[in-house]
């Protein structure tokens, strides 16, 4: 064929023969449907997880942090005579922090100091975890006010004797409803509360709990005031200081120039640590990349399996064809028609299997975050990777009996019985 | 002018030692517009005559013109030019695609040709009426009757208005009546000046043609009589 309507000609061609053998052609487009479902499945498992653990991390006030900790010894609730000894972290080390030269990389800095107090309301008296914060610490762990007020920048400086509540906190102590302004009692102190923290839910699967149950359960004041006011300490020190660098490429030189800010701080004593938040993660999540690989293998051995189904299955048919292919080329054929004949047949079919292969493949998709409870997730690129697969494995396996079907000889194919 | 003309055609198959010499050293020359019936045993080679003159196989040995055109040495993809323009094959088995409609089976050498479409389907059609089966034009091939396939087989090999047509046993698979009928289509076209080599081994059916060769162990014996 010569004109320029040869390929849908040859498109043409290809359709009378596929649809003249339903049969065969189901079988031949069912390894590829399988392989493209299963790409696609597989991406879309990995990729809702993922996914998940994405909003996971964004609940959680997103990734990009550095976190500094002390390193002091506790034993048995007391800590070291090196760590008493020491000023240990202070807010000194926050403020600094945030005026090194690579500190315009930072666009938030939180601290923490915690202990364990009797928070008594006129309702509840319980032993609970009492969580001195200052500066950005509910905007870096992604707490909303949702009652009331947050805490304001003189709360913080003056350690001022107020509290916001976390929601399971909240309805503890305060049970009947009427929370803002109310007085509570933490150890010896009396602090006004002064607003409550939105509800925050987060759930893997939708049948699982809150993994978020614990943070609903704050009761935050600011840091000074548990520093100054509940344990005595007079150099302030802090369980946490958090520094948000939402460029991660400026993370490795702002580390490396605070690190040594502390330790100067910190009469060199290497009392603390550096916590690179987002690296962490990226190891823990490299994990998940290996199932994509996995995932991806598996499709690729079924279209494998598939193409060398396709490929006996044209080679058998292929005896049936010899025939057809002599008349073929009795009245013109060359042999590079006849193979680009099979080769449209074959790219045919494999496009016919992708596009069953993609509805299959939505359905398992569907079927299988729905039954473990994580949003239906698919990404395009993992229709490109299926098709792509599809397509290159469709190809190569067809390159062998449309070889051998254009290089008959016209005679003896048509002699052919 | 000639349609064909060979000179010491030659073809041995098998390697040395178990060789076996179909043609010895043919000539035959065919002009324009002439009937020729090709009879012969089998094993006389006829076959492999036919093959060598239909474009399907190369000789070994001598030379072959075709409508003025040296065949004897072209690549695959030359002779398959040569077969789709020049050259219409009918067959004993009609050997019409199955999967494909009557139409598409008389436009097939047209595609291949890269005729446009639209002149395509009107030639087809118009070859389908000349051979008498005007209205089965989008049946398959399966639901017409031995003579009626050969009738599209015959549309088909006009299909590309080719120099030679080529028939190879036409009528052996019919019954006497219907073969008679293919015979005076073939005798029709004969008469509208198209050149036709018939390849028969019933001497009844070659009595037709004006001229008669004889293949025999390689050998062509031309006989030129008139038909009856």
């Amino acid at each position: 064929m010569k004109t320029s309507g040869a390929f849908r000609e040859r498109l043409h061609e290809a359709w009378i023969e596929l649809r003249g053998n339903p049969g065969r052609s189901f079988l031949q487009a069912l390894g590829v449907m399988l392989g493209v479902a299963s790409v696609l499945g597989g991406f879309s498992i990995s990729d809702s997880q993922r996914q998940q653990a994405q909003n996971l991390f964004a609940r959680l006030g997103g990734t990009d942090k550095l976190n500094v900790l002390p390193t002091d010894t506790v034993y048995q609730g007391t800590r070291s005579a090196l760590s008493t000894a020491n000023r240990g972290l202070s807010l000194e080390d926050a403020l600094e922090g945030g005026k090194v030269p690579t500190a315009e990389a930072v666009n938030a800095v939180s601290v923490l100091r915690s202990a364990r107090a009797r928070v008594r309301s006129e309702l509840a008296d319980q032993e609970r975890e009492v969580s001195g914060i200052g500066a950005d610490y509910a905007a870096l762990n992604g707490y909303d006010i949702e009652q009331g007020r947050g805490f304001s920048a003189h709360d913080f400086a003056a350690g001022a004797p107020v509290a916001v509540l976390g929601s399971e906190a909240a309805s503890v102590f305060f049970p009947t409803g009427d929370i803002v302004g109310k007085t509570l009692r933490i150890g010896d102190v009396p602090v006004t509360v002064i607003g409550v923290f939105r509800e925050k839910v987060f759930r893997f699967r939708e049948a699982q709990g809150n993994i978020f149950a614990w943070r609903n359960r704050i009761v935050a004041v600011p840091s000074l005031l548990v520093a100054a006011r509940m344990e005595g300490d007079d150099y302030h020190r802090l369980d946490r200081v958090t520094f948000r660098v939402p460029d991660l490429a400026a993370m490795a030189d702002f580390s490396k120039e605070l690190s040594s800010l502390v330790t100067a701080n910190h009469r060199l004593q290497d009392d603390f640590r550096l916590d690179d938040v987002h690296k962490r993660l990226e190891r823990q999540m490299s994990q998940s990349d290996v199932y994509n690989i996995v995932f991806m293998l598996s499709g690729v051995l079924a279209l494998i399996g598939g193409g060398m189904v396709n490929v006996n299955i044209q080679l058998a048919s292929l005896k049936e064809r010899v025939r057809e292919v002599g008349v073929k080329m009795a009245i013109g054929a060359s042999g590079r028609e006849i193979f680009k004949a099979f080769m449209t047949e074959a790219m045919l079919l494999t496009l016919l299997g992708s596009a069953a292969g993609y509805i299959v493949g939505i359905v398992f998709s569907w079927a299988i975050t729905k039954s473990i409870g994580t949003p239906l997730s698919l990404s395009p690129l993992s229709f490109v990777w299926a098709t792509l697969l599809a397509f290159l494995f469709g190809f190569l396996f067809a390159l062998y009996p449309a070889a051998k079907a254009s290089r008959q000889s016209p005679m003896e194919a048509l002699r052919y019985e | 002018m000639k349609i064909i003309e060979t000179r010491d055609l030659n073809k041995i198959y098998g390697s040395s030692g178990n060789q076996v010499h179909a043609l010895r050293g043919i000539d035959l020359d065919v002009e324009r517009g002439e009937l020729v019936a090709l009879i012969g045993p089998s094993g006389s080679g006829k076959s492999t005559l036919m093959s060598i003159l239909g474009c399907l196989d190369v000789p070994t040995g001598g030379t072959y013109s075709l409508d003025g055109v040296q065949v004897e040495k072209l690549s695959g993809a030359e002779l398959a030019a040569i077969r789709n323009e020049k050259i219409g094959f009918v067959f004993q088995q009609y050997n019409l695609l199955p999967r494909a409609t009557i139409v598409r089976n008389v436009e097939l050498p047209m595609l291949y040709a890269g005729v446009p479409r639209k002149e395509r389907r009107q030639r087809a059609l118009d070859l389908l009426e000349r051979v008498g089966i005007p209205d089965k034009a989008n049946t398959l091939p399966g639901a017409l009757s031995g003579g009626q396939r050969q009738r599209v087989a015959i549309a088909r090999a006009l299909a590309n208005r080719p120099a030679l047509l080529l028939a190879d046993e036409p009528t052996g698979a019919l019954d006497s009546k219907t073969g008679q009928e293919v015979l005076a289509l073939f005798r029709e076209l004969h008469a509208q000046g198209n050149t036709v080599l018939l390849v028969t081994h019933d001497p009844a059916i070659a009595a037709l043609a004006e001229r008669r060769v004889e293949m025999r162990d390689g050998l062509l014996y031309d006989r030129q009589e008139q038909a009856a």
